[in-house]
């Protein structure tokens, strides 16, 4: 029934989503769709991994006379199995909004004036050479896995500084510092064949239902087929994951500390751990003192003792727990009974609830630390798994390194063993590395928008991929200070006019998705390939080309810059014959497979940290795998599933049950923290009463400039709100579509009122989505952020709301 | 449902409703004795009074037209012959949002549109095969921006349309995602008179 003719394709649509829409089969969650996407109606299909989250979902792209005309889910992905989301069925027409950009841009007395590529990229060098020191790059989990790795070459090896960052400060920080405070190594242990297994799946203030809808739909389809899967939703408000959850356990913001700790407690008080797996596989372990009074204590803490776990978690009972959360105490005690059970498996999902938190890093490691303390770990459906929100998070910004303090492949700038692996692999001149960390997101930002002579060191910020005028916390401090700031340089890659371009005095139009060849990493470790499929419109040209571009005028410029020890430029490519090909014109720039030549570099960085990437051949074939992958005896390549678990990690030596070769404590254990529950920075009072937590919608993505420009997503939700409870329009005289103010002590925007609508904030607590640039709520967000992620929480400060006339 | 007519999807979508022999039902054909074709089947704004008599009473004023705030209800075009230049609501263009004054009634003199009549224009339905909750991925649009309390509920995730609040406003059609739209919206074929 599904026909890929042109005239099947909706009207209002410009590119047809063949949905897989045949109905009736119950006994898979994916859908039954065509066996091979239809050939001969002068289509070409190519897969891709979708445009948006971090679920990873495969596409095939149909393309035509040179655009792309049609998106089918892809059925042999094992992510998707042929399921979209409602983003992914449209996710074509990102490349089509109105206003691409086209040509570069630059800011003279104000306007900004069409220059050619050679001036752009004369304009960046010139800048960058004029106070290196004050040069940063600021990307994201989109840059793809060779992008990534092009600036973090450029940064690191080229100027021999680290003033590089990425939003997943913004984003997975945190439950980055959970997994190396926990295992010693980044990235989740488990991967989503859990959610087919699992019995029990506890959401963490995750609303899985609209962020990772497919993933969502992978869980509760099993129960079309008869299988039981009990949802636990624990959130601050009711949302679409709480319509289909079992049980929804409403917590106090900040209260998902208390919780994991009160199970934690049941636990050791019952004795209802797991004694065996915890006397084999780990330590137990909790902050130190701090080292001064400004500073927190070290992330990877001192030993403790058992018995002085025990004492630690003994505050928390269940009562004391439904005190500090507003759960109540026979839900803490239903959730210890569960973690006690040895014959359920239980799997834990979390995203930016968890991540965006002042305490970020404690709530991550708490609740591995459940996981690890019940047993519930290692095992085929039983994990914690930290979702991702952007497509390549993990592949470019955690696995390439991208922040301010890490080396591609896991390793560290604080590690000098690292940054020697990384000048060998880089051949430059031994501590060409420079061990001091650049500046993290929002620090970075402050001190773009701080006056020069006043302590704000950096000068210079080229943004590619990525939103900052839209995203960071607190705006007008982090983002809106710069207009007044004369020697500021702000260079903004992108697709679209932003509210970063707004304020750029460069604008270089970008090429995205298929329009150039592509690597993503998604939330389970898998590594995705693509080809170019269409071309760029109008002078839009690769990010990756603009950094290597920017890398060679500057090793023209100057005989230091961008080199290796050898005085060779960095990113040398050649043909088969070894004679060098001109990579910075773009005209040669596609000569050879540049994606191939980087990420086959960049692999070799791969195996230190047991995070081993096949080459890049391998990933063309498959529909991602998923690392550590491993060379077999006969040539394949076999990609890892469970790590650290004896029967599949093939870094756990033979024999063994468990394995956490990267352990902190150097024993191959696995460390069970203990973290206080303590109240976040700023909380309601009299002033401002309210809550506020900001966050996604369904249908659009992160801020929103791609599905903004899709005609049925901004149809379908066209502009921001702020969901309120019903008791507390009912005092205030509000109804639905009403006006509102919110104001915090940084700032304030009108937002119409939805009461009863998608979602369902507790009495006391608002929230606002982010996606609306005419609404910017990050204007009054708080900036502060977990001591040791550095990531931001969006999730909570305190706002008062006004009706408006 | 039994007496309602088939009226194919794409007639539907390209608004060809009352052509060939099984688009009307033979009661609806013999009430316009007097001509050879059925009468059209159109989406008239709310409070319509039955077909024969809009057609005759309706002055073509366009009263209704401008005092739409949303600028739902435009002009039947020329090939609706008979009925050109009477209003009618092209749902996936703009689509009713039920006004609680309704100022197209209060300004309609001729009073082919009136207060006192069910504000009914037609009926939607969910497409189960094209609507994205009913085939596996999460979506709730069509609840959340109708604005009739009950029309459409959402029940494990999936929405139902109840036909006896449904208005047939067609803001659920309008704001659809789904690749192929999940609502299918059938004018009112048999108004009171």
């Amino acid at each position: 029934m599904l026909s890929v003719e042109r005239r099947a394709f909706v009207k209002s649509t410009a590119i047809a989503a063949a949905t897989a829409a045949a109905a009736g089969s119950a006994r898979t969650w994916a859908l039954p769709i065509l066996e091979e996407p239809q050939s001969g109606s002068g289509l070409r299909w190519e897969k891709a991994p979708c445009r948006f989250c971090g679920t990873g979902c495969h596409v095939m792209v149909g393309t035509e006379n040179g655009r792309v005309v049609a998106i089918q889910g892809d059925q042999k992905a094992e992510v998707n199995k042929g399921l979209l989301c409602v983003k992914g069925y449209h996710v074509g027409l990102a490349l089509y909004g109105k206003d691409r950009l086209t040509t570069p841009m630059l800011r003279t007395n104000g306007v900004l004036k069409p220059i050619t590529w050679d001036e752009a990229i004369d304009v960046i060098s010139k800048r960058i050479l004029g106070n290196p020191a004050g040069f940063s790059f600021y990307g994201s989990g989109q840059w793809t896995i060779p992008e990534g790795y092009a600036a973090n070459k450029f940064v690191k090896a080229g100027m021999g500084n680290n003033q590089i960052d990425a939003n997943p400060r913004l984003c997975m920080a945190s439950a980055v510092t959970g997994f190396l405070s926990t295992f010693g190594v980044d990235e989740p242990p488990g991967v989503y064949d859990d959610i087919d297994k699992c019995d029990v799946a506890i959401m963490w203030g995750n609303n899985m239902a609209e962020m990772h809808p497919v993933l969502f739909s992978r869980l509760v389809d099993r129960r079309t087929r008869g299988e039981k899967v009990t949802i636990i939703d624990m959130t601050t408000r009711r949302t679409r994951t709480s319509d289909l959850a079992d049980h929804v356990l409403l917590f106090k913001p900040h209260g998902d500390l208390a919780i994991a700790n009160g199970i934690a407690h049941l636990l050791m008080k019952d004795n209802a751990f797991d004694h065996a797996f915890v006397e084999k596989h780990c330590n137990f372990r909790t902050l130190g003192p701090p080292k001064d009074e400004k500073s927190p204590p070290e992330m990877l803490g001192v030993p403790m003792t058992m018995d002085a776990y025990r004492e630690a978690v003994k505050d928390y009972t269940p009562e004391v727990v439904e005190k500090l959360s507003g759960v109540s105490a026979d839900h803490i005690r239903m959730l210890g009974a569960l973690f006690a059970r040895k014959d359920i498996k239980i799997n834990s999902f979390w995203c930016m609830g968890m991540n965006q938190h002042t305490r970020g890093t404690a709530i991550n490691c708490l609740v591995h630390g459940i996981h690890l303390l019940s047993g519930h770990f290692g095992k085929p459906g039983e994990a914690a798994t930290s979702l991702t929100g952007q497509p390549s998070a993990c592949g470019t910004a955690r696995e390439v390194g991208t922040l301010c303090h890490l080396l591609p492949g896991g390793l560290a700038i604080a590690n000098p063993q690292h940054r020697a692996h990384a000048e060998e692999h880089w051949n430059l001149a031994q501590g060409r590395i420079s061990d001091k960390p650049g500046y993290h997101a929002v620090e970075l930002f402050k001190r773009f928008n701080t006056p020069t002579d006043q302590g704000g060191d950096v000068t210079t910020i080229w943004v590619q991929v990525t939103n900052p005028g839209h995203t960071m916390p607190n705006l007008t401090r982090n983002f809106r200070e710069k207009s007044k700031l004369a020697d500021k340089f702000l260079i903004v890659s992108d697709v679209y006019p932003t509210a970063t371009t707004e304020l750029a005095d460069l604008i270089l139009p970008s090429a995205m998705w298929v329009e150039k060849n592509g690597m993503y990493g998604n939330s389970e470790r898998r590594t995705h390939q693509w080809f170019k499929m269409v071309e760029p419109p109008g002078a839009a040209r690769d990010d990756c080309w603009q950094t290597i571009a920017v890398s060679k005028r500057l090793a023209e410029l100057d005989p230091t810059s961008q080199r290796d020890k050898d005085g060779v430029w960095i990113f040398k490519t050649t043909d088969v014959e070894g004679k060098e090909i001109p990579v910075w014109e773009w005209a040669h720039y596609y000569d050879r497979n540049v994606d191939e030549r980087l990420f086959n570099e960049y692999r070799l960085f791969s195996t230190h940290k047991h995070k081993n990437l096949a080459p890049y051949a391998e990933y063309v074939k498959a529909r991602g795998l998923r690392w550590p992958v491993v060379e077999q005896p006969d040539g394949s390549w076999r990609e890892t599933r469970w790590r650290f678990s004896g029967f599949d990690d093939p870094f756990v030596e033979k024999g063994r049950d468990f394995q956490f070769y990267h352990s902190v404590s150097r024993d191959d254990k696995a460390l069970i923290w203990f973290r206080p529950h303590e109240h976040p920075p700023e909380m309601p009072d009299a002033e401002f009463p309210f809550w506020l937590c900001t966050g996604r919608v369904l249908e659009h993505w992160h801020s929103g400039t791609m599905t903004r420009r899709i005609p049925p997503l901004h149809r379908a939700m066209p502009k921001a709100y702020v969901e309120m409870h019903r008791d507390d329009a009912q005092t205030m005289g509000v109804r639905s579509g009403d006006i509102i103010t919110v104001r915090s002590r940084r700032g304030a925007v009108d937002l119409p009122a939805w009461i009863g609508g998608r979602g369902n904030p507790k009495q006391g607590e608002v929230f606002v989505p982010f996606f609306d640039e005419q609404v910017l709520i990050n204007l009054v967000t708080l900036d502060a952020y977990d001591p040791y992620s550095k990531q931001p929480d969006y999730k909570k400060c305190a706002v008062q709301l006004t009706r408006k006339g | 449902m039994s007496s309602e007519p088939h009226i194919s999807r794409r007639d539907l979508l390209r608004g060809r409703f009352g052509r060939g022999a099984d688009a009307v039902s033979p009661d609806r054909t013999s009430s316009l004795a007097s001509s050879a074709r059925p009468l059209p089947v159109l989406h008239r704004p709310p409070g319509a009074v039955e077909e024969a008599a809009f057609l005759r009473e309706c002055t073509r004023c366009d009263a209704c037209v401008e005092a739409c705030p949303v600028h739902a209800i435009v002009r039947a075009g020329t090939r609706f012959r008979e009925a050109a230049g009477t209003p009618v609501i092209d749902a996936s263009t703009q689509p009713c949002v039920m006004c609680k004054d309704a100022p197209c009634i209060t300004v309609c003199i001729p009073r082919v549109l009136r207060a006192e009549l069910p504000r009914r224009m037609g009926t939607a339905r969910i497409q189960i095969e094209s609507c994205l909750a009913h085939t596996r991925t999460t979506c709730t649009v069509c609840s959340e921006r109708c604005p009739v309390e009950g029309a459409i509920t959402v029940e494990r995730g999936r929405p139902t349309i109840h036909a006896e609040h449904c208005t047939g406003c067609g803001v659920c059609l309008s704001v659809c995602p789904a690749p192929q739209n999940g609502v299918l919206l059938l004018p009112t074929l048999a108004r009171s008179a």
